[in-house]
């Protein structure tokens, strides 16, 4: 007797263990944050007062006429007035405040304060994109108690647990009115677990419906109301609550419920929408707002009463919220696992720091390099590229990277044509062949050389390759056809690969492996010729980093996902702060880039450029790997580095060169960034000239073929006579000859 | 057809040749091309524009050229380079870095900036990316003596400190 009275005990006090050690331990297991830059507000910035809009939007601001509270905005013709929501950045602090921002001939062209004051330049709060959560698990976002509206304390109080100020943790009354009921009705139709019956069950994820559960449940509460006061649990309760599923993720606590369903801060939700929240407690799957509208939205109604009956609502307040939609955000909004590619970025570059758990439970906040208008926009063009290819698009996959060359900021990751797909993300996985994306590097190895300048001629002729195992290696051009003495530019922009293997060969594989290796691939590729031609097989991520050297005037930065990383009490653990490194020439990149740009006026980047803003200067390449399986396309301005994939992902061939697939979905991308567009200050020492773009001579502005390229002065090419206009002159029959592409 | 070929070599060859005998006689007219016909930059981006520069600023708005470097934002930019040199001359390296970075974002292209980085790594003992920044401004030069100069020193202090 005394043995089990002695076991009794034991076990009690294991139970009280346990769920005090939960409650205290619970507060700590908080996934990593992840937010996007913050959107920099400042006079001159080119933008509309509609991407502005766009992005308060996205940030859950709602339009208030009265701008009353955070996180309202109105908008009076080219004016837009916000009251900002305020937040600390990395150990910078931005006021809440009222903004006023003038916009006039697509920029902002001023910046007020409520007092009427001028400001240089403010940011808005940053968007939560998503956390580092484990695979299958938990997610969160902590509201501190003060974040909390006292309505949803008074809400939680009238639905779930009338006596929750006076009892001891359970509730016999409601427990003996329950039995009857259910008694009398011969079905288990009410409960009566108290909010802190109902955190313990939560704290031990089981439903098992039984006498030994509930009593076990009904000890632990007592235990934690012994141990805690009625505000600690309140506040644990709100934060630890089941509220929704989102795929392999659960959504737990008020903080990040409201962040999920409406896509802003608890603080700012509307009477409707909180009694929406508390909806969920009863039944997160039944009551699903986006799968079961109407249950959810009787439930809520059914909420609103309760709280008018408690006399925390007048019949006005109530009546008027009733009328209320749902309210919440789409799924594909941006808030339901999307910048799923982009956070697998973010996880990455923070396995080198952190250990997995500590991303997963510590609570860290990850200050991120994301815009999330850029990467709307490039969802949006690989998705609506590929549907506009129609047939030829079918089945067909493709991925998108786009960054800030001079600091390697990775703005937008696209995995898929599906974005909220958090499947395999081709944009750092998938490992192709990026054919003549490579030419850029053999040309860049050729220039350092000093043996070659743009106005170089050199023979695109048939040549065969002997290889060590004896086999003849003798590649084509792209068209099956030989055009004979051709100028180095000419050559880039319109990827003529008997040019480029001949050049290649000249310089030597290892120059151009080791230039390939100074951009930036970590490995070193094979040095068989068919190098010279891009045989090797790159992720997008890898070609992004390789041509955002290109677009850096040859320093190369490695490409960041990731500012800083601030710990829970909002110390700043680490920044990645901007390095480079010169990795090539300054002038023989300065003059690529200049090739580059012809490739898109001349070359096999004309049909993108058609597809740009008139007028953008843009630099770029094509790829198409063997037999037509990669479609790829590389390209800059001063703004941003664009990198475009198409493919199947079972390598099958798709009849797309990179003109005609990647680079459609590039030009997509890039026309909707804006932006200035590629226009480096000009090197002092090396002066452009005017060349004809078939024979290397120098000619003048106003003849046809003219182009204004960087030649050394050391390369210094001959003279036309005159222009050639003259169609019986010599000058016009050499560049007969010279254009005659046979 | 292929015979053609090394014919056509051949005569590019002398033509060559006999141009660039031709253009080292004659005296050059124009010996230093300046680039024509840029709407932002006269004179200044080396690239033509294939048509007049849509997304350059409007005419009638006093800013510098893009492409010149010069700050697209020189408002923002001063504000934060003046925070960035508070900072700096408090020995809080990192947060006036951050300044600088933030500063970059609005004009990447203006080499004050870079040099101004280049100077914070430098007084935190990061000589390497001293250097690097300093090597980065002279690249966006164009021209500016002053920027030219102070880049110089940059170099020359970071290879001193060694």
């Amino acid at each position: 007797m005394l043995a089990v009275l002695a076991a009794a005990v034991g076990y009690g006090g294991f139970l009280a263990w346990s769920a005090t050690s939960e409650f205290e331990g619970r507060r700590w297991d908080i996934p990593a944050k992840v937010y996007a830059a913050p959107m920099e507000l400042y006079v001159g910035r080119p933008l509309e007062p509609d991407d502005l809009v766009a992005e308060l939007r996205r940030l859950g601001f709602r339009a208030d006429r009265t701008l009353a509270a955070p996180g309202t905005f109105r908008v009076r013709g080219s004016t837009v007035e916000l009251a900002t929501r305020g937040f600390d950045y990395a150990g910078e602090t931005e006021p809440p405040r009222r903004l006023t921002v003038t916009f006039a001939d697509g920029r902002i062209a001023r910046l007020a304060d409520a007092a009427g004051g001028d400001l240089a330049i403010a940011r808005l709060d940053p968007l939560l994109i998503g956390s580092l959560f484990p695979a299958h698990g938990e997610d969160r976002l902590i509201v501190a108690p003060d974040e909390v509206p006292p309505l949803l304390i008074g809400a939680l109080k009238a639905v779930e647990d009338r006596r929750f100020d006076t009892h001891m943790g359970i509730d016999l009354r409601a427990v003996l009115r329950a039995a009857w009921v259910n008694l009398t009705s011969g079905e288990i139709r009410q409960g009566a677990s108290t909010l802190t019956q109902q955190l313990v069950r939560s704290y031990f994820l089981s439903n098992e419906r039984s006498w030994w559960r509930k009593l076990r449940e009904a000890f632990m509460a007592l235990a934690l109301e012994a141990r805690y006061d009625k505000d600690e649990l309140l506040h644990a309760y709100i934060n630890e609550i089941y509220l929704a599923q989102d795929g392999g993720r659960a959504v737990h606590g008020f903080g990040l419920a409201s962040q999920f369903y409406f896509g802003k801060p608890l603080s700012e939700l509307e009477l409707s929408e909180l009694a929406l929240l508390v909806a969920q407690v009863r039944g997160p799957t039944f009551y699903d707002p986006r799968r079961h509208p109407d249950r959810a939205l009787d439930r809520r109604n059914l909420v609103l009463e309760q709280m008018a009956a408690a006399g925390l609502i007048t019949e006005e307040q109530r009546a008027e919220a009733a009328e209320a939609p749902l309210g919440i955000v789409a799924e594909r909004d941006g808030r339901r696992s999307t910048h799923s590619a982009f956070l697998d970025l973010v996880r990455r570059q923070l396995a080198n720091d952190y250990p997995a758990d500590v991303l997963e439970r510590e609570g860290l906040v990850v200050w991120s390099t994301l815009d999330p208008a850029v990467q709307a926009a490039a969802e949006r063009a690989l998705t609506e590229g590929l549907d506009a290819l129609g047939d030829a698009g079918a089945g067909l996959e493709g991925a998108v990277i786009v960054t800030t060359p001079h600091s390697g900021e990775v703005r937008a990751v696209v995995g898929g044509r599906d974005p909220s797909f958090a499947g395999f993300n081709r944009a750092l996985d998938a490992r192709r062949q990026i054919g003549s994306l490579i030419k850029p590097v053999v040309y860049l190895a050729a220039l350092e050389s000093g043996k070659f300048s743009l106005a170089s001629v050199v023979d695109d002729a048939p040549i065969d390759i002997e290889l060590e195992d004896g086999r003849v290696w003798s590649p084509s051009n792209f068209d099956d056809q030989t055009h004979g003495p051709v100028t180095v530019v000419r050559a880039l922009a319109e990827s003529l690969n008997l040019a480029s293997v001949r050049v290649g060969l000249e310089v030597g594989l290892e120059a151009v492996a080791n230039t390939l290796g100074r951009l930036g691939l970590p490995r070193r590729p094979p040095l068989y010729p068919s190098l010279l031609l891009g045989s090797i097989e790159l992720t997008p991520l890898e070609v992004a980093q390789i041509y955002n050297t290109l677009a850096n005037g040859g320093f190369r930065v490695p490409l960041n996902a990731v500012r800083a990383v601030v710990d829970a009490q909002g110390e700043v653990l680490k920044r990645y702060p901007l390095e480079i490194e010169q990795a090539a020439d300054a002038d023989a990149v300065y003059t690529l880039n200049h090739a580059l740009v012809q490739v898109m006026r001349r070359g096999t980047g004309r049909g993108a450029q058609a597809l740009l803003p008139a007028g953008l200067t843009a630099a770029g390449k094509t790829g198409t790997s063997d037999g037509y399986r990669d479609s790829w396309f590389a390209g800059f301005t001063n703004g941003h580095l664009v990198v475009t994939w198409v493919g199947a992902d079972d390598n099958r061939p798709t009849g797309l060169t990179g003109s005609t697939g990647a680079a459609r979905i590039w030009a997509r991308t890039l026309a909707s960034l804006g932006g200035p567009g590629y226009s480096p200050p000009e090197i002092e020492d090396l002066p452009s000239r005017w060349i004809d773009y078939y024979t290397g001579v120098r000619t003048r502005e106003r003849c046809p073929d003219a182009v204004l390229l960087p030649v050394p002065n050391d390369a210094r090419p001959p003279r036309a006579f005159g222009c050639g206009d003259d169609a019986s002159g010599f000058g016009a029959r050499m560049r007969r000859w010279f254009r005659n592409d046979r | 057809m292929v015979s053609q070929r090394p014919l056509r070599l051949v005569t590019l060859t002398a033509l060559a040749a006999l141009a660039a005998g031709c253009a080292s006689l004659a005296p050059e007219s124009a010996p230093s091309p300046q680039p024509r016909g840029d709407a932002g930059a006269p004179g200044r981006a080396a690239l033509p524009p294939p048509a007049p520069e849509a997304e350059q600023a409007p005419p009638g708005r006093a800013e510098p050229p893009p492409g010149r470097g010069g700050p697209a934002a020189p408002a923002a930019s001063a504000q934060l380079l003046q925070q960035a040199r508070t900072e700096r001359a408090a020995g809080r390296y990192a947060a006036a870095a951050s300044a600088v970075e933030r500063a970059l974002r609005l004009a990447p292209n203006d080499p004050e900036l870079w040099l101004e980085l280049g100077e914070i790594h430098l007084a935190d003992g990061n000589r390497r990316q001293a250097e690097m920044m300093a090597r980065k401004a002279l690249t966006l030069a164009a021209g500016d003596g002053a920027v030219e100069s102070r880049a110089q020193r940059l170099i020359r202090a970071a290879a001193a400190s060694r």
